[in-house]
């Protein structure tokens, strides 16, 4: 019941901060971008398109909600409330999936994608670990500046191979590392099943550093450091 | 409701918090005074489950705070002294928010929203809201779920001489239902209003510990002031159960020459600065 709340409130902060709005805004300007390609270029357009906006919004606006909440002292709220850090993290990522599956399943159908449930799983694969990467990295900082640079580096490692891999310039044991994997679902290049077991132990301990770090925010935000 | 036993916290290794002892009974409405950097956040901050690397007991509501879980929340309300709200939303959207976040039933948004003085300025967005329209807002956020236990960090701060009043009535009503108060403030004329009991926190230590009357009556009798005219004016003081042996006063009195007389407790401010040799600041 929490969870529902959580999740419920979440989608409409997002709305409420422009965040469906901007997205409507791209989503139109990534599809007149995909028909002004040719079309033997459109799906790979489009697969790039999907992994690096659509499946990557909650790492870029992670920051953004973390650092909002924390200028009006809102994790001191939540400290004090029944809510879990589990809690908090599945809310806001399953919020961000839902908008980026809608803006991805605009993007795979104007690109004619074929197989649009694969897309979609892909979409959602990446989003969840995009997501939780941005928190990680957001209940550590105090500024925008610090975020940006904080999340460089996962946007080097998680975009390079994935990008290279579609382009077939990586060896094919790399198909396992989780976002090259990803990538691989979102532009339907057949691989390996077995890719699921590295992504969920990714994802694992991905959840459980942003557990630590929530539940650390929340609780040094009264003004001591534990 | 609340039992701490040889309580010790330090941020670094030196103590800040030293070997406290203190219980909160059911139903009361207990002060923390004292100077800024005393140790009375950091108290509330253990109290509430926010410091849990302290050593000694703390239980509240039968929970050792350091073991708790978060359902632990639902029977405590917090007020911090700052606004803790989402600028952006409405009071009424925010108070929604933080009500679907218990289990227990909400208390009527509207009601609470009333009591405060803030039902027409339900659907203004909080970043709208003057300073003490949102320390108002917080207090009633603190009630939503209608906790057993409350703790409010400094309530009556930023409010003006009507609002003021206006919370110490509501925190009065709050304890008539039963609730327990923890009231952290500097403020000693409104811990003499509204406290059952205080304890005085210098230094992280409790130096005294009573009913504000208990603590004015132990330190000093009330005095008589009286004044009189000779070779400009002059006054004197003498302790109200010695009035009847004050030969000055009485021959003023008989000479009719007293200009003005008036009796005056010690304040509450007046036994701190007695006990604990500081000013509240």
């Amino acid at each position: 019941m929490r969870l529902r709340n959580l999740i419920l409130w979440d989608i409409r902060f997002q709305a409420k901060y422009g965040f469906y709005f901007l997205y409507a805004v791209l989503t139109v300007l990534y599809v007149v971008l995909l028909f002004a390609l040719p079309m033997d270029l459109r799906r790979k357009a489009a697969a790039i398109l999907i992994f690096s906006d659509p499946a990557a919004m909650g790492m870029f606006f992670m920051g953004a909600v973390i650092l909002l909440e924390k200028s009006q002292k809102i994790p001191c709220a939540f400290a004090v409330s029944p809510v879990k850090a589990a809690e908090y993290i599945l809310a806001e990522v399953i919020s961000f999936g839902a908008i980026s599956e809608i803006v991805a399943l605009v993007i795979a159908v104007a690109a004619g994608v074929s197989n649009l449930p694969g897309v979609l799983i892909g979409t959602l694969f990446s989003s969840v670990m995009f997501t939780l990467l941005g928190m990680i990295v957001a209940a550590k900082i105090k500024s925008l500046n610090q975020f940006v640079l904080g999340t460089v580096p996962f946007e080097i490692i998680c975009f390079v191979p994935a990008i290279l891999y579609l382009f077939g310039m990586l060896p094919e044991w790399m198909q396992y590392v989780p976002q090259v994997w990803c990538m691989g679902l979102i532009a339907q290049i057949d691989q390996s099943i077995m890719g699921i077991v590295w992504y969920a132990m990714l994802i694992l301990l991905l959840f459980f550093v942003a557990y630590r770090n929530i539940e650390r925010m929340w609780n040094s935000m009264g003004g001591a450091k534990l | 409701m609340i039992q701490v036993k040889n309580l010790s916290f330090g941020y670094t290794d030196k103590p800040f918090i030293r070997d406290m002892n203190f219980e909160v009974r059911e139903g009361e409405i207990f002060g923390f005074l004292g100077p800024s950097g005393a140790g009375k956040s950091t108290l509330q901050k253990i109290l509430i489950g926010m410091l849990p690397k302290y050593e000694g007991s703390v239980r509240v509501n039968g929970i050792e705070c350091r073991e708790h879980e978060k359902d632990f929340y639902e029977n405590i309300g917090v007020d911090f002294e700052f606004s803790t709200m989402y600028e952006k939303l409405t009071a009424r959207e925010n108070l929604r928010f933080f009500s679907s976040l218990y289990q227990r039933k909400p208390r009527s948004i509207e009601e609470l929203l009333e009591a405060v003085g803030l039902l027409s300025d339900a659907d203004k967005k909080v970043s709208d809201f003057s300073k003490g329209m949102k320390s108002r807002l917080n207090f009633i956020k603190a009630l939503l779920h209608d906790p057993v236990l409350l703790f409010l960090d400094e309530p009556t701060s930023g409010l003006d001489p009507t609002n003021n009043r206006m919370m110490k009535d509501l925190i009065l009503e709050e304890k008539k239902k039963g609730k327990t108060i923890l009231l952290t403030t500097h403020n000693m004329q409104d811990a003499t209003e509204l406290c059952d009991r205080v304890a005085f926190i210098v230094n992280g230590e409790i130096l005294a510990l009573d009913s504000p009357h208990n603590l004015i009556m132990a330190k000093g009798a009330a005095n008589v002031t009286y004044t009189w005219q000779e070779d400009g004016e002059k006054t004197a003081v003498c302790p109200l159960n010695e009035i009847a042996g004050d030969e000055k006063l009485r021959q003023l009195i008989v000479e009719n020459r007293l200009q003005s007389i008036h009796s005056s407790e010690p304040t509450l401010n007046d036994i701190f600065m007695d006990i604990t040799g500081r000013t509240l600041v």
